[in-house]
């Protein structure tokens, strides 16, 4: 990827307001591209759907026993559960927390994958060596049969939950990061900031990283469905988010249980779940190819 | 090669000893012990209890008593089975769990290759679409929304299979199925792009001068460089299915070592949970070892890497 901005050179007011060009040809690119177009649209309704419709549909807990679980009718589009409560509600109450699990564990990997690889890439030599062979070895590990047993043990909090998920998905994120600073360290406008005498925490954080942001946002919208899918999982075992609270994950297992007499239990929150992968991973794809990112391909 | 590989071996008991310290410790220091569960025993019983099992003693005593008996190659008994031992619980449970993860290991190698492939050496045909977005579908629609759609849709409504057991060989059809579909489709993505890769290299431009038969360029000359990705994906994905199973076991009721895992963590069964986290971790360290050295064998030039 080539610096956006060069130091040397008279610039007007003019040309730094039309200098992203970078970021302009992504966005032409990344909409010519149908797939990913649509997922984003999907998403975006999807969350809009998640994040406002929990006003105007009815409540996820209101129960109606009488009814019990009746398949997909005019009043309850998707349905209802064993204890009458409507179904696509729950799929909207349940999305808020999926979502909010994507982001913020994502947040937590981005924040601790972003900073380890930057760091080992900038001092590179010895320090380098360590730190990376620190995350070979970790590859290397059963994360998730650690994320198991801290749910078990330390009771099914969701801020653990968060920590635990983010702490296992950083370690490609710190990978790629590395990779790129390693590529820029070299360039003239690294050394135009070291010979300005700035502090190394500011040549990593100011003058690299937004220099890296393309393979960031790629692979970070690609880490919040492997994030999800982790989340889905540990509910699916009964150690991920806990009642009263519900995800995609709880509900699927939920319907799992039931599908036999209620396919619909397990069919519309399996299909919202499914759907929110595809789009997320096209959406990252077509983000790749728009950023050019070749280092970050599988 | 065989330094690199007796060097690799090296590196692999620290790492395991990280592990099982870690663990032990994680797991003493947990609130609430194996005999706190459902009922409540009297100080007595319970001060008799820790001492059968020798919980009274001071912790760096229970630790180094441990890892003298796992010297040994006894895991201990455990707190949840009475008269059954650790090892004897794993050696029951194992095979099962071992059987579903090759077959699915072998179903995920030959539909992927098999998808990936094609896709490859049709690029930008409707069989490089069809095969790339059944890919996607594969990786967007994880095991626990599969596996239950396929009893649903197998078991519950034509009624061909079982819904769930491990009895005969048709028992091992929809659980196998499930768990290799997420890897084989990974698997084929890998494989179209190294194939996509090596097949604009100038040795396949050579084999093809050469008026080697299409077959002979790609199963001959690409295949061994193609399949390079794969291999390196190969140790996550073994992780992946071992960990997979623990989903798998519990939608199809498998006897395997996976849910027993699972249920051994909820009932703070020290031991069991001790014993299988280190079976699991010798287990992906060694095979993770087994793909690094098949990937020098194939690629030489990482060994200077």
């Amino acid at each position: 990827m080539s610096p956006t901005k060069l130091p040397s050179a008279v610039v007007t007011p003019e040309q730094i307001e039309t200098g992203n060009s970078l970021w302009h040809d992504a966005w032409s690119r990344l909409r010519k591209n149908r797939l990913a177009v649509c997922g984003g649209a999907t998403l975006l309704v999807l969350a809009l759907l998640c994040a406002f419709g929990p006003f105007f549909a009815q409540s996820y807990q209101d129960q109606n026993l009488d009814l019990g679980a009746a398949g997909p009718s005019a009043a309850h589009w998707l349905g209802t559960d064993t204890l009458g409560r409507d179904l696509f509600s729950r799929i909207l109450f349940g999305g808020r927390i999926s979502m909010m699990v994507g982001l913020v564990a994502t947040f937590v990997a981005l924040a601790i994958g972003v900073t380890y690889g930057a760091v080992a890439g900038f001092f590179g030599g010895k320090i380098d060596a360590v730190m990376m062979r620190i995350v070979d070895i970790m590859y290397a590990l059963p994360f998730t049969i650690f994320v198991i047993l801290l749910m078990v043990f330390f009771g099914r909090n969701i801020f653990l939950l968060f920590f635990a998920i983010g702490a296992v998905e950083w370690l490609t994120m710190a990978r790629i990061v590395r990779g790129q600073i390693i590529s820029i360290k070299k360039m003239e406008y690294i050394e135009a900031a070291r010979a300005l005498g700035l502090s190394k925490r500011r040549i990593i954080f100011r003058h690299m990283i937004p220099n890296i942001l393309g393979p960031i946002i790629v692979y970070t919208t690609l880490t919040i469905p492997a994030v999800m899918l982790l989340e889905a999982f540990l509910s699916f075992l009964g150690l991920g988010v806990q009642p009263p609270m519900s995800s995609w994950g709880v509900l699927i297992k939920d319907g799992a249980e039931k599908m036999e007499e209620f396919w619909w239990l397990l069919v519309f929150p399996g299909g919202v779940f499914s759907l929110t992968l595809f789009s997320l991973n096209f959406l990252g794809d077509g983000l790749r190819d728009a950023l050019d990112v070749r280092s970050s391909k599988d | 090669m065989l330094r690199f590989t007796f060097r690799r071996l090296l590196q692999i008991i620290p790492v395991l000893w990280i592990i099982i310290t870690a663990t032990f410790f994680m797991i003493r220091f947990v609130p609430g012990g194996p005999f706190t569960a459902e009922k409540a025993v009297t100080p007595e019983i319970l001060r008799n209890l820790e001492a059968h099992y020798g919980l009274n003693k001071p912790l760096y005593q229970q630790y180094f008593d441990y890892m003298g008996s796992l010297l040994r190659g006894d895991l201990g008994p455990s707190f949840k089975y009475p008269n059954r031992t650790v090892n004897e619980i794993i050696g029951d449970k194992l095979p099962t769990s071992l059987e579903l993860g090759f077959i699915s290991l072998a179903v995920a190698l030959a539909i992927g290759i098999t998808l990936g492939t094609l896709a490859a050496v049709k690029r930008n045909s409707w069989l490089d679409y069809v095969c790339s977005s059944t890919a996607m579908i594969g990786i967007c629609v994880p095991t626990f929304v599969l596996g239950p759609l396929l009893v649903l849709t197998f078991a519950i409504h034509f009624q061909w299979l079982n819904a769930s057991g491990w009895y005969g060989p048709s028992d091992r059809i929809l659980p196998c199925l499930t768990l290799g579909c997420v890897y084989a489709a990974y698997i084929a993505r890998l494989t179209r792009g190294g194939m996509l890769e090596v097949l604009n290299q100038d040795y396949i431009r050579t084999a093809r001068a050469k008026g080697a038969s299409e077959a002979r360029v790609v199963f001959k000359h690409a295949l061994r460089g193609g399949l390079l990705p794969v291999v390196s994906f190969l140790g996550p994905g073994i992780a992946g299915i071992l960990t997979g199973s623990f989903v798998i076991e519990t939608i199809f009721q498998i006897p395997g070592l996976g849910r027993e895992f699972v249920n051994s963590a909820f009932n703070r069964d020290y031991t069991l949970v001790l014993g299988t986290v280190i079976l699991y971790a010798s287990l992906i360290v060694i095979l993770n070892l087994v793909v690094d050295v098949v990937q020098i064998w194939l690629n030489p030039k990482l060994k200077f890497e």
